[in-house]
């Protein structure tokens, strides 16, 4: 583990380099560019705010629809492009496996990278909604500095493994968004966990994604603290998922050239 | 010692399956029927590499010839690590700089500059590095007038060129080069060649594949000749090349 970790601090630039080519080579030939990394989320927001919100009246606690779908869609819409383009980032990549070497979780990690870049740019038009709609940024909002680091780790702990996966059988591409969809119910994303009955929220909150949007939405519109005690359990099962995905992805590395 | 590889009883194969990549399906069935009937399914597979050993010093320059599918470009490909071997051993020393397909590392729809500074760090040489050599590299390459332009639109030989010129002053301690600069015109072949030249002056070490044997007679000291996956003969140049000119002639193509 120790050489592994050395060895990807050698070759850092090389993640940043890809990292930059990933956000480049996305938007390339596109009119729009970058906007596409903010148009996603917003909308997706004026959908649920129209459906969810206006039509179904579900309760989103007294906060305006927009800035209320728009607090969890941000952080989704990062796990999606996320794990979407992760899992796919080393078949993608198969030029570069077979012909160059340097450790293949720069694949994944750079992928991670630029969806976090897009993530950054939809923060950006958040704090500006935020301020539309007159919601006060409360202190509790320094929690962000755990919450995101979360994503990070989780997202890029289920990108290692589906990557591996997909080297040696690509179902996983067709498995991918069908996951993806279901687990946006699964999330509380249309409604609030308040919402789920306490029977069940016991084993809701092993889905990681549920504490850390809910934390999320908590810290930013809703003003209020996380519940810390399901944060903390989604941040243990994203260091796992991360520790476990990245030994799997080092075992099969070794073979990707030959098989992929 | 830097520069140094080192090959023991090295042997590699190749899977061959009937797609080109295996099937869930497929591995569930096949667990399952081995499981079943209590057979082992024989695997098919091509043996690439059959217990190849040898030694290079620091500084020497080898060339490897043979014909397609004799196992050269494996060699290459385990001594940079892109693939491992399933027996034997393989320990090499200091930085390699590989240059083995054509337009590896490169990325089409990035600028050739831009380009310039990815390959340079799939190298790995940090940015500074990069800096300080990247005129050399845009001369080297004769890409001045496109730096800019998408690497899409160039053509092959400027793409054999801009790859090379990354690689060879990428300062490696071992350079691999693999049949690529056939894609070059003479200058550029010559350019390449004399460029080789210089590193084996500076003491580096070369590993060179090639089906042209003057390019293989005019840089290495010693040539190494492979068949099916073994080392038929290795030593002076001209011997080795000469053996395998008149193998070819009397062996017919399938049987090699």
């Amino acid at each position: 583990m120790k050489t592994w970790i050395l060895e990807l601090w050698h070759y850092r630039e090389l993640l940043w380099a890809f990292t930059l080519k990933e956000i480049k080579i996305r938007y390339k030939q596109t009119i729009l560019g970058t906007a596409w990394a903010i148009l996603q989320p917003a909308a997706l927001t004026i959908i649920f705010s129209l459906i969810f919100g206006l039509f179904l009246r579900i309760d989103s606690q007294g906060v305006p629809f927009i800035v209320f779908y728009y607090s969890a869609l941000l952080p989704w819409t990062f796990v999606t492009t996320s794990i979407s383009f992760g899992s796919l980032s080393v078949t993608n990549n198969s030029g570069l496996v077979t012909k160059v070497y340097f450790p293949r979780e720069i694949l994944p990690f750079s992928t991670i990278g630029a969806a976090f870049f897009d993530l950054l740019m939809g923060s950006v038009i958040f704090i500006f909604l935020m301020l539309l709609y007159g919601i006060t940024f409360s202190p509790s909002l320094i929690f962000i500095a755990i919450i995101a680091p979360t994503l990070l780790i989780l997202t890029s702990g289920i990108s290692l493994i589906l990557s591996a996966i997909n080297v040696l059988f690509r179902d996983v591409k067709f498995v991918v968004p069908l996951v993806l969809q279901i687990w946006l119910y699964a999330s509380p994303i249309i409604y609030t966990i308040d919402r789920i009955p306490d029977s069940i929220r016991k084993f809701y909150i092993f889905n990681p994604v549920a504490p850390l949007i809910q934390s999320f939405r908590d810290v930013t519109v809703l003003g209020r603290d996380p519940n810390f005690k399901e944060l903390s359990l989604a941040i243990l099962l994203s260091i796992l998922i991360f520790l476990v995905g990245y030994l799997f992805f080092k075992r099969k590395e070794r073979i990707f050239a030959d098989v992929i | 010692m830097t520069g140094e590889i080192i090959f023991n009883k090295v042997t590699k194969s190749y899977k061959i399956t009937k797609a080109k990549y295996g099937l869930l399906r497929d591995a569930i069935v096949e667990s399952f029927t081995r499981k079943l009937k209590r057979v082992v399914v024989p695997d098919n597979r091509a043996v690439a590499l059959n217990r190849v050993s040898f030694r290079i010093k620091r500084g020497e320059s080898v060339g490897i010839i043979g014909r397609n599918g004799a196992g050269k470009t494996t060699i290459l490909k385990l001594i940079s690590k892109i693939t491992y071997p399933e027996k034997g051993e393989i320990s090499t020393q200091g930085r390699i700089g590989a240059f083995i397909e054509l337009g590896a590392g490169l990325h089409h729809e990035l600028t050739g500059r831009e380009n310039i500074f990815l390959y340079g760090a799939i190298l790995g040489m940090n940015k500074k590095e990069i800096d300080e050599k990247f005129n050399d590299i845009v001369n080297f390459a004769e890409i001045h007038k496109f730096l800019d332009t998408p690497i899409k639109k160039y053509s092959s030989g400027m793409y054999s060129r801009l790859g090379f010129s990354v690689c060879a002053f990428c300062n490696p301690d071992i350079l691999l080069v693999d049949e690529v600069l056939a894609v070059g015109d003479v200058n550029f072949q010559k350019k390449c060649i004399a460029k080789m030249h210089d590193f084996k002056k500076e003491g580096r070490t070369i590993l060179f594949v090639s089906h042209d044997m003057e390019a293989v007679r005019s840089i290495s000291e010693r040539v190494v000749y492979l068949e099916k996956g073994r080392i038929v003969r290795s030593g002076n140049p001209r011997e080795v090349i000469d053996y395998y000119l008149s193998r070819a002639k009397e062996t017919p193509q399938n049987e090699l």
